[in-house]
């Protein structure tokens, strides 16, 4: 009796079982939390949580260039800045009807995989990581000083205001979207990432000149790969325009860009949900520091807390919140027999 | 003998004023178990870099089948059948045994840019990764990473993604480099099995002078990145010179290992 119960409770907390089902049980229940949400809090939280849902999808297109395919793109932002500008002036010249919102997504993704497509093929051109971070940061430069010169379409330095259609407006609703969005996004990145080409990614990452003498052109995979981040990027930034109603250049800087390595880099790189965990630290410690400006001046300039907090995590944890959690996991149970 | 499925006509490379690889025109026949032996910094990897495409030559062309290749780039050498393993071991290391052998194995099948089935739905690619997994006897370490190999299992699982290409012709450099001398007798079987397949060209780069002697059909010494002499393996043994490059250290008198 007392043996049984002994190898249940042995079974409970094997490895193999164990995590799969704490792992489903934990997001089924964050799931929950999420779809419950709304009716809980009030708009404030709901409006932070779409950012967060918004912004970690472009931060998982970030996630699959440098977590996978391991480039260096410092000028991701033309992605998703050019998704929000691209909505924007669709939904002020051209209404605001779901005819309109198709016409942006479809302008987005146009425009999101023509660009990928110059950029790769200047790009990888050599091969080179630090040529590719220079290069996409010269593209980055090129595309945000465009949308700043190009006043009679994009208002230049004053930034775009544009209505959004009808069923967006809604907070809650939006909220919803965001969410199914980010859920859409996750799933099928995950689905491209067990795909062949996928896989070829990771030996991109793993080993480029391995990858070669294998017969795989790496150049060609690694495009594809920008193209798909490109994408959803920019369907990111179409989802970021329904969240601000506005556009404005700092959308297309470095900075931005920066945001999204940052958020991987606090997550974890090469999981997908690393960025999404990563970009919900950011938010809520974003979110939380500005609270704290009533208790404390100091809190102003929480850019100093949030330094503070990235200097900590390369040093500390160099795999992010993700890797810390796994090796945590590691290290406190068992490791399975191998069978 | 007169039928080579690789040759080379004055290749040289120069590193600077260094000439690494020196005039040298061999002619690699169909079917022939050859090695390339030479003192260290004779120009053997050097000459394998070239064959390959990961350097380009200075002067002189490289011909495989017939065609000119000397401009052709790795990955077109690679369609064309030739496979290449690297003297430092080089592997996928964050990824699985299986995963490392099945992307060698995807290589080489056409499912062109796939995006969307899990790769673990290719049932006929799999199967194939268990068969070769079985040849190099790693089947047990098959869920390990390959960083977590012990070196010999390294270069065997090496040697398992270029026979996954099928490769016509296979470049295999030191493959018992940094081994165990027990495992030695293992990848020597492998070698054999290679050796006995008659639809393959093997070029081996090897300082094991028992397995040399044991495998090769014929040998071809390097030295000062100048091809010294060619023959059997009992020929060259006998040979003077070789017995000078390796003993007496080199053309130039330096001494080498």
């Amino acid at each position: 009796m007392l043996a049984s119960l002994q190898s249940r409770l042995y079974d409970l907390v094997r490895r193999d079982t164990f995590l799969p089902r704490f792992h489903f049980l934990a997001i089924g229940l964050l799931g929950i939390m999420l779809l419950l949400l709304p009716q809980l809090t009030g708009l404030v939280l709901v409006g932070l949580f779409t950012r967060i849902f918004v912004l970690a999808v472009f931060g998982m297109s970030y996630d699959l260039l440098r977590g996978y395919a391991g480039i260096i793109n410092l000028g991701h932002a033309l992605f998703f800045g050019g998704g929000t500008y691209i909505a924007g002036i669709v939904f002020a010249n051209y209404g605001t009807s779901p005819t309109m919102l198709g016409l942006a997504v479809l302008g987005t993704t146009a425009y999101a995989m023509l660009a990928a497509l110059l950029m790769g093929k200047i790009a990888f051109r050599r091969g080179n990581v630090v040529a590719c971070a220079m290069i996409t940061l010269a593209l980055g430069e090129i595309v945000r000083q465009i949308a700043e010169s190009w006043r009679a379409v994009t208002h230049g330095a004053d930034g775009l205001t544009f209505p959004i259609p009808m069923m967006f407006r809604d907070r809650v609703a939006l909220y919803y979207y965001a969410l199914a969005f980010m859920v859409i996004m996750m799933l099928a990145l995950r689905q491209f990432i067990m795909s062949p080409t996928g896989r070829v990614l990771l030996a991109i990452r793993e080993n480029e000149q391995r990858a070669i003498f294998l017969g795989y052109n790496t150049a060609s995979y690694k495009l594809v790969a920008l193209q798909v981040a490109g994408v959803v990027c920019g369907w990111s930034g179409v989802m970021f325009a329904l969240t601000s109603r506005f556009a404005n250049t700092e959308l297309l800087t470095v900075q931005q860009t920066l945001n999204a390595l940052l958020v991987t880099i606090v997550g974890g790189t090469g999981t997908l949900y690393g960025a999404i965990v990563g970009t919900a630290f950011v938010q809520l410690a974003q979110h939380t520091l500005l609270g704290l400006r009533g208790v404390h001046l100091i809190f102003e300039r929480w850019l100093l807390f949030f330094g503070a907090i990235y200097v900590f995590v390369v040093l500390f944890m160099p795999t992010g919140i993700v890797g810390l959690y796994q090796r945590l996991i590691s290290h406190w149970l068992k490791p399975v027999k191998p069978r | 003998m007169s039928n080579p499925i690789i040759w080379t006509k004055d290749l040289t490379v120069s590193f600077g004023a260094h000439r690494v690889v020196d005039n040298v025109s061999i002619a690699i026949d169909q079917g022939v178990f050859t090695t390339i032996i030479g003192p260290n910094g004779a120009g053997k990897t050097s000459l394998f870099n070239l064959i390959s495409g990961l350097i380009k030559p200075t002067s002189g062309r490289i011909f495989m089948r017939g065609t000119d290749i000397t401009h052709l780039s790795p990955i077109e050498r690679v369609k064309m059948g030739m496979g290449r393993s690297f003297q430092l071991t080089n592997l996928f290391p964050a990824l699985t045994v299986f995963e490392n052998v099945r992307l060698a194995i995807q290589a080489r099948s056409d499912l062109g840019l796939d995006m969307w089935r899990p790769f673990h739905r290719f049932r006929a690619i799999n199967d194939e990764v268990e068969s070769l997994l079985g040849d190099v006897r790693l089947t047990e370490k098959r869920s390990f990473l390959a960083a977590h190999l012990t070196h010999s299992e390294q270069r065997k699982l090496e040697l398992a993604m270029v026979l996954s290409l099928k490769p016509a012709v296979l470049l295999l450099d030191e493959p018992t480099a940094g081994m165990a001398l027990e495992d030695v007798p293992a990848m020597l079987e492998l070698l054999t099995a290679i050796k006995n397949d008659k639809q393959k060209t093997t070029v081996l780069i090897e300082h094991k002078m028992d397995l040399v002697a044991s495998l090769s059909d014929v040998v071809i010494v390097l030295a000062s990145g100048a091809v010294l002499t060619k023959g059997n393996p009992s020929e060259v043994a006998d040979n003077a010179l070789v017995r000078a490059a390796y003993l007496g250290g080199g053309k130039y008198g330096e001494a080498s290992a």
